[in-house]
């Protein structure tokens, strides 16, 4: 940290970005080329004189990409909701609280957070199967519990615990009953913490692929991943239309990433460095 | 809340503590409680699950196989679709004189089998309750569905049936019956409605464990995984170490650098996808042009292309996350050690080796810990990008998992190979966690 930056570094900095971000812009500038210039010699022209946004168009009009956006929405934000609200309760407790069997808790929870998803998809699917969930809402919602529930209390917990533990027993010694506690002292200072655990959560649910492709086959309940994915024809790709589905998909993402990257970055290390 | 304090009674103030800690205790469980049983109903309980239809002959299309079934049993639902009808139709016949002789046994036999399907008391009620449902057009529940019968009872049945069937068909072939088409129908449906038990034990993980396929994905997830996370940790640690520093635009880089980790795999598979492609691709196009490969094409339709395709796009994802997390290890560690260093005139190698590594080691294992089951996990980046082709090079022992179950619908074979998956996802973090030791559970925990 004690070191100056050169102007040698900045070149590079420059040079990185660019190569982490090329295949953005590239989308993008071939998300407003027409028809006729995505392929041949033309196709590596990065930029083109006869802007389109017929891309962007066709995406809405011949494809249910506003659909797909819609359950994408609905379902993240209904798993988001619903895994950090049970989350909190036992990250609280595994954080504040004294009983017994917490490092045993605490070791299930992470072992889960390693379950491959393919070793418990038969199962589930066979399960909402029967109970004619497959293509609706509640069939994602429940399976991406696997994913994101071992990792909110994670998060949580790490949260939690560094929350003063001398507020809570002031609290206590001053009368206040454990809920009290819970939701006058210890919430307020554990928001910012609940937000970040809650936007890792809904960038993960948002971006699930294997339960999405498997459970909602049809069009109706495709989420946008998987949307997208099965943009592919038979023996066509429409590269124009992708494209400008692929730039609608990550534009909302990059001013969420600008907005809240040190949320995002304090959540995605907390885990993994003593501080 | 008021506490009156009697000094002559000291126990009481004792006595206070214990009980709240008491009280914590059971708070404690009960707010962890639902967490837990939804783990373990969601999470946990498919995998013992997962485990349990690898013993068995499980294919979804088959509708005698598309249940677990450890007896023999009789599919009652179609069996009350076809019985009456047959018996029916054989009657009318009968009635008309059409064979009556041999219709007439054959309506016998019919009903002796029936009969010993209705024996057990629960038998004949499931049967009642299904024929009036029938008779309803309501749906017939899948828990009533089938009735265990004896073994006997069940070969019995199925060789009856079939040589009423044969039968059935040459009386046909003779031409007397007027509907013999529909009873021949009738009669062949109720060859398919015994259910045997499809319970095959380790069956299928003797097949696969000689089966070249499964090796093959099994070393393809490998060769991704070592490969793609070596290279993630090599690039990930140098720009760790060189962006390490004040300077301007922190924000930027941050947020430049969460932007592959954010977008859904799916979507970044899709846009590598197009440039690597063998036409248009710019990408193939500079690789082309940079000499490192012949032509275009050959990213996506060689072995070796579209393995490296699928890494490349892979580290392209995951270094910049990789570096984060290194970053923050890096961050961590007290400046002041490098100065003593330096003033003891330790070079820059020797001040990494001697205190940067030692001191990230455990950030270090975390991270790669993580991108390594990430990875060995991997599966819409592959299914996007090559859909394990070409010839099944790419094929990682996820997809493979996948293809058996949902699009062969052989779920007990698919089954047993997500069972494989997992143990090897046991063993690697098994070894990551001896390496790391108990640090991972415990961090923070005694503060």
């Amino acid at each position: 940290m004690n070191k100056k930056a050169g102007p040698m570094f900045y070149v590079f900095l420059v040079v990185f970005v660019f190569l982490v971000m090329f295949p953005f812009l590239w989308m993008l500038a071939s998300s407003i080329k027409p028809l006729s210039e995505l392929f041949g010699d033309k196709a590596f022209n990065p930029f083109t004189s006869n802007p389109t946004l017929q891309n962007y168009v066709s995406v809405f009009v011949d494809y249910p990409f506003m659909r797909y956006l819609w359950n994408s929405t609905v379902v993240a934000t209904i798993t988001t909701v619903y895994t950090v609200l049970v989350a909190s309760f036992a990250a609280y407790a595994i954080a504040r609280l004294n009983f017994k069997g917490k490092p045993i808790i605490l070791g299930v929870v992470l072992s889960v957070s390693m379950f491959p998803q393919v070793a418990t998809i038969s199962p589930i699917y066979m399960f909402l199967k029967n109970l004619g969930l497959t293509n609706s809402y509640l069939g994602l919602i429940i399976p991406y519990t696997t994913i994101t529930l071992p990792l909110s209390i994670w998060l949580l917990v790490t949260f939690f615990r560094k929350i003063p533990f001398d507020l809570e027993e002031a609290a206590r010694i001053d009368g206040a009953t454990l809920w009290q506690t819970y939701w006058k002292v210890i919430m307020p200072l554990a928001v910012p913490g609940i937000f970040t655990t809650a936007i890792l959560v809904f960038i993960a649910a948002w971006n699930e692929f294997l339960f999405a492709l498997t459970i909602n086959t049809a069009d109706k309940f495709k989420t946008v991943p998987v949307g997208i994915a099965l943009f592919q024809g038979q023996f066509t790709i429409p590269w124009g239309e992708i494209s400008a589905a692929t730039v609608v998909v990550t534009v909302p993402l990059v001013i969420m990433v600008l907005i809240f990257q040190r949320r995002i970055v304090s959540g995605l290390t907390s885990g993994s460095v003593k501080e | 809340m008021q506490t009156e304090i009697d000094p002559n009674e000291p126990i009481k103030v004792d006595k206070q503590p214990r009980k709240k800690k008491k009280n914590d205790a059971v708070v404690g469980y009960l707010l962890v409680a639902p967490a837990l049983i939804l783990i373990l109903a969601i999470s946990i309980w498919p995998v013992i699950q997962s485990f349990y239809f690898s013993l068995f002959d499980l294919q979804l299309n088959e509708p005698t196989k598309s249940e677990v079934h450890l007896d023999y049993q009789i599919d009652l639902d179609r069996y009350l679709q076809n019985f009456p009808f047959l018996v029916g139709a054989i009657d009318s016949e009968i009635n008309k004189g059409n064979s009556s002789e041999e219709l007439t046994a054959i309506k016998s036999t019919l009903e002796n089998l029936d009969a010993g399907i209705q024996e057990k008391p629960e038998a004949q009620e499931n049967y009642d309750t299904i024929n009036e449902k029938l008779d309803n057009f309501e749906n017939i529940p899948s828990d009533m569905k089938y009735i265990e019968i004896d073994e006997s009872v069940a070969e019995d049945f199925t060789t009856s049936v079939k040589e009423i069937n044969d039968d059935l068909k040459t009386i046909n072939e003779n031409g007397d019956l007027e509907q013999g088409d529909k009873i021949v129908g009738l009669s062949s449906a109720l060859t398919e409605i015994v259910v045997e038990p499809n319970f095959i034990g380790l069956d299928h993980y003797k097949e696969n464990l000689t089966d070249q396929r499964m090796w093959r994905s099994l070393w393809n997830t490998s060769v991704f995984t070592f490969i793609s996370v070596l290279a993630e940790l090599i690039l990930g640690l140098a720009i760790a170490l060189l962006i390490n520093k004040a300077f301007l635009g922190r924000g930027l880089i941050r947020a430049s650098i969460l932007i592959p980790w954010a977008i859904p795999t799916a979507v970044a598979a899709l846009m590598w996808k197009f440039l690597y492609d063998g036409q248009n691709g710019i990408v193939a196009k500079l690789f082309e042009d940079f000499g490192l490969i012949d032509r275009m094409a050959m990213l996506l339709t060689t072995d070796t292309g579209a393995m490296f395709s699928v890494i490349f796009a892979d580290v392209w994802k995951t270094t910049p996350y990789m570096a984060l997390l290194l970053l923050a290890g890096l961050q961590t560690i007290p400046s002041s050690l490098y100065e003593a260093a330096s003033i003891d005139g330790a070079n820059k190698w020797k001040q990494f080796v001697t205190i940067t590594v030692p001191l990230l080691k455990s950030s270090l294992l975390v991270a790669l810990l993580f991108r390594t089951l990430d990875a060995f996990r991997v599966f819409d980046l592959v299914y996007v990008l090559t859909g394990g082709g070409p010839a099944n090079s790419t094929e990682t022992i996820s997809m493979l998992a996948y293809t058996l179950m949902f699009k062969q619908t052989n779920f007990g074979e698919g089954s047993a190979i997500s069972v494989v998956v997992f143990i090897c996802v046991a063993i690697i973090s098994g070894i990551f966690i001896k390496l790391l030791g108990s640090e991972l559970i415990k961090d923070g925990s005694g503060k």
